[in-house]
């Protein structure tokens, strides 16, 4: 005698055994760096960098299923990292004033590079940290990762002309700070 | 100072940024204005510096530390159902209950039942024929009942999980009616 059947199905998400687990450990291991990387020039705070981007990552895993893999994940990480390290940011609120900027007296031995350029982007890197949250993603996202205006608006949730009002006045404040921590040096 | 109108502008030139209809202006302008250049030199290179951020080597410690906080992390919530999982179950279940426990015809209409296309012999069936006010439902039931009474199919309740190698199997003998 057959036996009549109800199959109840129950769903536990996110779910291991299948290739969703290969597919994002692939895409992680293409974008750890990248990822790393912007949070640690957002925050200025390895550890904190850490942690934003292991959230990231985790909520890339959540919504892995519901991304359109057509349009690559590459924007999606990027807005979701610069939310998430905002909001990271909000939470520790550390500023850097000129002031608690040490010195540069000696200059950092860099395995790649002479030790005068590796002290010029030591102060760009604490320039960055000094700008505000806005203005550091848009300069982050437009001149350290190289990405167009356009795909910046589109990480940013804003407009073109927003984005270039920012980056433009990030420039300037950058070059500001740069010339001073030079001068106060000198 | 007159330049102070094309700072926000050079600072974009600097960068690529600058829509191309404004462009002319601005490198008339530096033409003939050395500060103007010197700053558009300065943003420059303050931006290729800034390029050289992105090819600095990450420590390849930091980056397997996150790479190993985050799988340790999915694969726990892997292991561990959510609490969905857990709510589906405890709904699941409680439907099956609720279809397994369902009231059923009450024994009296099982005696009225064995009156029909029988004589009614004794006083004391008569009796109980009298007392049930629901003969008549009663009875269309038990038409049925030879029937009914031969053990139906099981009922085969499954919950299938995300694991295909974990597959929960109920099987339900349903009962006789009345029985």
């Amino acid at each position: 005698m057959e036996p009549q059947g109800i199959a109840l199905r129950m769903t536990a998400y996110p779910r291991e055994n299948s290739g969703e687990l290969a597919a994002f450990e692939r895409i992680m291991s293409q974008c750890e760096r990248r990822v790393l990387r912007v949070a640690l020039r957002l925050l200025s705070n390895p550890q904190d960098a850490q942690d934003a981007a292991q959230e990231v990552f985790l909520r890339l895993y959540k919504h892995l299923a519901h991304l359109d893999q057509t349009r690559g994940y590459e924007p999606w990480l990027y807005r979701v990292t610069v939310n998430v390290c905002r909001d990271t940011a909000r939470v520790r609120r550390r500023s850097v004033a000129l002031e608690d900027v040490p010195d540069l007296v000696a200059p950092q031995p860099d395995a790649y590079h002479d030790a005068a350029r590796a002290q010029q982007r030591e102060i760009i890197r604490r320039g960055l940290s000094c700008l505000g949250e806005k203005e550091r993603a848009a300069l982050v996202l437009r001149d350290v990762e190289g990405l167009s205006t356009r795909e910046v608006a589109g990480i940013l949730d804003s407009s073109e002309n927003t984005v270039r009002s920012q980056i433009c006045s990030a420039r300037l404040k950058l070059r500001d700070f740069t010339g001073r921590l030079l001068r106060r040096r000198s | 100072m007159s330049c102070l109108k094309f700072v926000n502008d050079i600072a974009l030139y600097a960068g690529g940024d600058l829509p191309a209809g404004r462009i002319g202006r601005i490198e008339s302008h530096l033409a003939e204005c050395p500060d103007c250049r010197a700053l558009a030199e300065e943003l420059r290179a303050s931006r290729v510096l800034l390029g050289e951020l992105r090819d600095e080597p990450l420590e390849d410690a930091m980056v397997a530390h996150v790479r190993q906080r985050v799988m340790a992390e999915v694969r726990a919530a892997t292991r561990q159902p959510s609490r969905l999982y857990w709510k589906l179950a405890l709904a699941a279940t409680l439907a099956l209950l609720a279809v397994l426990m369902r009231p059923r015809p009450h024994p009296a209409k099982k005696v009225l039942a064995h009156s029909v296309g029988a004589p009614r012999a004794t006083a004391g069936s008569h009796a109980a024929q009298t007392v049930v006010p629901v003969a008549r439902k009663s009875r269309h039931r038990y038409h049925r009942a030879p029937a009914a009474a031969q053990p139906g199919p099981p009922l085969l309740v499954q919950f299938v999980t995300d694991d295909p190698n974990i597959v929960i199997y109920w099987l339900v003998n349903p009962k006789t009616q009345g029985g």
